[in-house]
């Protein structure tokens, strides 16, 4: 598997040159990113989605310690409008993808996360060929085909939330193992078992049935990974000879990716960089080329 | 829309309504209830009052009563996996409510004296018959035509006339008179008009922008569905033709600022079409051709020939075709309408009015006509996701 860092460059002070953002609004986290007019990242950071969500998106906007991780550079506290307020007025432009997209008032434009996950890997890896994304998130998971140019095709979960961020977390709440210990106990693991449930609740049972005639831990963890990738891969045919991976189930969960790569005789993988925040990075990216091609005419 | 003396949808939608429920009570007056593209036209000859049921799912639909109802079936053991008009209706009436009452005053759907359905579009409706058959103790009478047919030959046509010839006997044994064909010829002729008006209005989509979108057309179809044969279908068409005239004339869009154009494949989704026909519309999106509201152009009706004519009619219905009839009239709407992309709704409990279920739409993006499936249904909501699918037709529409 491939693997990119990207660099990130300090935050301009405010008004001193434009500065175009990007909000992910998911399921379970808000995501930020910020690049300059030349698309170097300036910013990363990420809070859960909390309610009500328009605060928590303007918190996180502003960098306010109270909803984020200690990506965030500027600390202080800020009114729940001001966030956005503050960026506008220096000449920031926001744009937001995610399913909270069109709840956010006060961004510029919005897209969906089809586009911005395909803009956010572009912008990072400038691939020159056919590629496929897969994305997991919290409650969906997403298989795009793109070009260099555009996304082509595209499919997302139709059935429950098997094979996305819910289902793991499901599955570890029955197995009563915390998150972060799953992928070090499925590389403990001495068979391959499989699972054969569409739904999640009724995965659940299996692997509690399975549990109660003894089966080991480790197998059980196993075979919710392997359980992930058929979902996924069970949603469309993929025909690119590269792979991408994005989004935050898969960066969190990289055991993931040497899965999928064993169901291709022959494929190229790559994490993106900033996986979790592909979305969010392609976000400011259709900010700073929306801005580039037709200016700024339009505040929603 | 532009004012004109043409019939208004809702008055001609209340006087039926009305006049059915007057039949019902009338001793003197029958009604007949028939499938949505089943044998009208013989009913309204021998004179009989017709009613949908279809036409009442989908109203039970679109007030979202259905939710109501549906689980009131499935508790009689009416699978959840059927069709959901069938369950929201039988659902209604174990209930004892309809949707009819609020818009109209009516107590309860019309009596019937005899109940007729035609299998040409699914098997579904033989069961919702024969349900209040043994319910009401009604007759009940089953046209079966060949399925699925790549060409509707002369064979086929013979098999489905001697179906009607029966099932006209059975109905004179009801009526105690005989058919009087030229009621019938006539009946088939108003048919005709109407339709072809109807098939006027929908072309009028091809102008750009387009006059009328599919949610406008999913109510503008009522007349076209329970009134065929009645000259109050051809009243309403020529006014609403002479409406849509106008707006092209003006280039009054149905979607303001139309920037693609969209063909939706399979059932409406009749209890979100307002949220569907704004995330359209927020898109510049114009939903300007369907299969659904295609299907009832009936170009073949004759009434010279009326028996022949409907059976070549009622067999050639999309729904009774296979694959590659579908596959190249789709191909061909698109072309006739330019239209930018396909979104194909996978109605859960509708498999045959769902086209996406055997690699159509792929066949057809290889032709390059690209196309999104939408999981949803006709009737029954918990088949459907408001947040996914917004998601998916803005992704697909910012793809085109």
């Amino acid at each position: 598997m491939t693997r990119h860092t990207v660099q990130v460059r300090p935050t301009p002070e405010p008004g001193t040159e434009p500065v175009f953002w990007g909000v992910d609004c998911g399921s379970a986290e808000i995501k930020i990113a910020a690049i300059d007019s030349t698309g170097r990242i300036l910013e990363l950071r990420k809070g859960r989605t909390l309610f009500p969500l328009v605060e928590h998106v303007h918190r996180a906007l502003s960098g306010s310690a109270e909803a984020l991780s200690p990506l965030a550079e500027e600390q202080r506290a800020v009114t729940p409008d001001e966030g956005t307020e503050l960026a506008a007025r220096a000449g920031h432009v926001i744009y937001a993808t995610g399913y909270g997209r069109n709840h956010i008032k006060g961004v510029h434009g919005s897209l969906t996360e089809i586009k911005a996950h395909f803009l956010g890997v572009q912008h990072q890896l400038e691939l020159d060929r056919d590629y496929t994304i897969i994305d997991i998130g919290g409650q969906d998971s997403k298989v795009i085909r793109s070009t260099p140019e555009r996304v082509d095709q595209f499919a997302i979960n139709r059935k429950c939330a098997a094979g996305t961020g819910a289902y793991i977390e499901e599955l570890a709440h029955r197995l009563e193992v915390p998150m972060d210990r799953l992928p070090g106990l499925a590389r403990k693991h001495d068979s391959d078992l499989t699972l054969n449930s569409y739904c999640t609740v009724f995965s659940g049972q299996e692997v509690i049935k399975l549990l109660m005639h003894g089966e080991r831990v480790e197998n059980l963890i196993q075979a919710l990974y392997r359980s992930v990738v058929k979902r996924v891969l069970e949603m469309t045919a993929i025909d690119t000879d590269t792979l991408v991976f994005s989004g935050g189930v898969l960066e969190h969960h990289e055991i993931l990716v040497p899965l999928f790569a064993e169901r291709f005789d022959q494929i190229e993988t790559i994490m993106a960089p900033n996986a979790q925040f592909c979305g969010a990075l392609g976000a400011a990216v259709h900010a700073m080329k929306e801005t580039q091609d037709h200016g700024l005419s339009h505040h929603h | 829309m532009t004012e004109t003396s043409a019939p208004n949808i809702k008055q001609v939608m209340r006087d039926y309504f009305l006049d059915l429920d007057a039949a019902a009570r009338d001793p003197g007056r029958r009604v007949a209830w028939c499938t949505s593209v089943g044998p009208a036209e013989v009913l309204r000859a021998m004179g009989f009052e017709v009613y949908f049921p279809e036409n009442h799912g989908a109203m039970l639909g679109a007030t979202r009563v259905a939710g109501d109802t549906i689980p009131v079936a499935n508790a009689r053991g009416y699978s959840p996996e059927i069709c959901s008009y069938l369950t929201s209706d039988v659902g209604a009436c174990i209930k004892g409510i309809t949707p009819l009452t609020k818009a109209y005053g009516i107590e309860s759907v019309p009596k019937p004296d005899v109940l007729v359905y035609c299998t040409n579009q699914c098997k579904d409706v033989m069961h919702w018959f024969n349900w209040y058959a043994r319910e009401w103790k009604v007759p009940v009478i089953g046209i079966h035509p060949p399925n699925h047919l790549p060409e509707v030959e002369r064979e086929h046509i013979d098999d489905v006339v001697i179906q009607y010839r029966k099932m006209i006997e059975q109905l004179e044994a009801i009526t105690g008179e005989p058919l009087d064909e030229q009621a019938l010829k006539a009946a088939v002729a108003e048919s005709r008009t109407a339709t072809d008006l109807w098939s006027d209005a929908l072309n009028m989509a091809r102008a750009k922008p387009a006059p009328m979108s599919f949610f406008d057309s999913t109510i503008y179809m009522g007349p076209i569905v329970v009134l065929r044969g009645d000259r109050r279908a051809t009243d309403y068409y020529r006014g609403l033709v002479a409406e849509l005239k106008a707006k092209v004339a003006a280039g009054e869009g149905a979607v303001a600022g139309e920037r693609l154009r969209v063909y939706w494949e399979g059932m409406p989704i009749w209890g979100r079409l307002r949220h569907l026909s704004e995330l359209f519309a927020s898109q510049h999106a114009a939903v300007v051709a369907s299969t659904y509201c295609n299907s009832w152009i009936f170009s073949d009706f004759d009434g010279d020939r009326p028996l022949e004519s409907m059976a070549e009619a009622y067999l050639k219905i999309f729904i009774n075709r296979d694959d590659g009839y579908k596959e190249s009239y789709i191909e061909r709407v698109v072309g006739d309408f330019d239209i930018d992309g396909v979104v194909y709704h996978a109605a859960r409990t509708c498999p045959n009015n769902t086209n996406s279920h055997y690699n159509l739409p792929q066949r057809l993006k290889n032709k390059g006509i690209p196309g999104i499936v939408v999981d949803g249904d006709l009737n029954d909501l918990r088949c459907f996701s408001d947040e996914q699918s917004t998601t998916l037709v803005e992704a697909f529409l910012e793809t085109l």
